[in-house]
């Protein structure tokens, strides 16, 4: 029986085509491999060029914790070439001239995107000055 | 009416494949998916490699139309349709996985979420496609011509190729295929090679034929391991060279380095290649 309603399906479907649904899932799947092909393709003739990474750091939020203050540290990758290993420094100048230095490390800051690190600081960066810089990257 | 009813239910059968699609590209997919280097290649991935991947991948999944599908099919017309309904599923399933583990943000460049969204495309539409005959495919007619078109050689290397790929894609992105290049010395890397060519062996001669296809009339032991063991280790080979060189793991590796690595990444894409014909 099965077999049979089987063999009359497949005529069927010599005769009408496919199913309409079968239509739908395969313009959705076209319209999502245009997308994705168009988005890679676009990026494929930009290119990134000879660009090296360009890393631009700021200072976000600071927020007091028991462990010290954390400063937020926005990174913005002006190029579209990826950094990798991403070395980051804040440096915090008090009045009297000493300076404390805190360190971390971000392991991808991808081309036009932007990452958060956070750094710690013993004394209150609201009330001395305080650098951020991008150090170095390795290329992925 | 009677054609209304057949309609509905030819389009229920079609949801249910989609279903079982969806089904093999995660199943497929989950492996990359949850793997760090792949939403990484995502980002720095060369675009113009990636497109051609993605290009040679679709030529895939047209292919394996042919041979499985989640629908039987009779025309190119119908692959091309099916191949299309699998790199939407593959899609779709991708970034629905990524952003349910916060893999995928709304604060990311288009870049960035389009690039780990194509990188993770190629496993699950290969799953989404091959997800019918995995998930309680039926036989019928066209199951048989299907059959017979397995038989070709054209078609044996084809396979090859796509299995081969599949599983050189799984692990190429990761460290540790350059690692274990460094840690093997050159008689590891012999021993790996004879290793994956024994292996490939067994599965074409073995398991190969079970209920598979016939062994070639009169064919010998000699034969049989020029035409498809050799042939599939060369398939092997190539597709894993091409893989490398798509991840961009060739850049600034000397030539011993590379003979290492691609022996490595030989070993999983051989199992591939001699799998795919019991698989798909």
């Amino acid at each position: 029986m099965a077999e049979k309603a089987r063999r009359r399906e497949s005529r069927r479907r010599a005769r009408t085509g496919q199913p309409l649904l079968e239509w739908i899932a395969a313009a959705i799947g076209l319209l999502l491999t245009l997308a994705v092909l168009g988005a890679l393709g676009w990026e494929s003739v930009k290119g990134s060029g000879a660009r090296p990474p360009a890393i631009e750091a700021s200072i976000g939020a600071i927020t007091p914790t028991p462990a010290g203050y954390v400063v937020e540290v926005e990174l913005r990758n002006r190029s579209s070439a990826t950094a990798a290993a991403v070395e980051v420094e804040g440096e915090l100048t008090k009045a009297d001239g000493t300076v404390a230095t805190s360190t971390t490390t971000v392991d991808y800051v991808p081309g036009d995107s932007t990452r958060k690190a956070g750094l710690f600081f013993q004394d209150d960066p609201r009330r001395h000055r305080v650098d951020v810089r991008a150090l170095g990257f390795a290329e992925p | 009416m009677a054609s209304q009813a057949a309609n509905e239910h030819s389009n229920r059968r079609y949801a249910v494949g989609l279903a079982r699609a969806f089904g093999g590209a995660i199943i497929f997919g989950l492996p990359n998916l949850m793997t760090m280097e792949m939403w990484f290649l995502g980002f720095y991935l060369d675009r113009p490699r990636l497109l051609l991947f993605l290009i040679v991948n679709f030529g895939i999944l047209v292919g394996l139309s042919r041979f499985s599908g989640f629908e039987e099919t009779a025309s190119f017309k119908e692959d091309l349709l099916d191949a299309l309904a699998a790199y939407g599923v593959g899609v779709i399933a991708s970034a629905a996985v990524l952003s349910i583990c916060g893999i995928l943000t709304p604060d990311m460049s288009t870049s960035e979420i389009m690039g780990k969204i194509a990188v993770q495309s190629v496993p699950t539409s290969f799953g989404a496609m091959i997800a019918r005959k995995q998930m309680g495919g039926t036989e019928d007619q066209e199951e048989q011509d299907v059959a017979e078109r397995r038989a070709g050689y054209a078609w044996q290397l084809f396979l090859m190729v796509a299995g081969a790929l599949f599983l050189a894609f799984n692990l190429a992105p990761t460290e540790e295929m350059i690692l274990i290049g460094f840690k093997m010395t050159p008689r590891h890397s012999i021993a790996l090679v004879l290793a994956s060519i024994v292996i490939l062996h067994a599965f074409v001669y073995g398991v190969g034929f079970a209920g598979q296809e016939q062994a070639p009339e009169g064919s010998g032991f000699w034969r049989l391991f020029v035409f498809y063991t050799i042939a599939g280790y060369g398939v092997a080979l190539l597709v894993s060279v091409y893989v490398l060189w798509t991840f961009g793991r060739m850049e600034g590796a000397d030539l011993g380095q590379i003979v290492s690595m691609t022996a490595v990444l030989a070993f999983p894409a051989a199992v591939g290649a001699a799998i795919a014909r019991l698989v798909v």
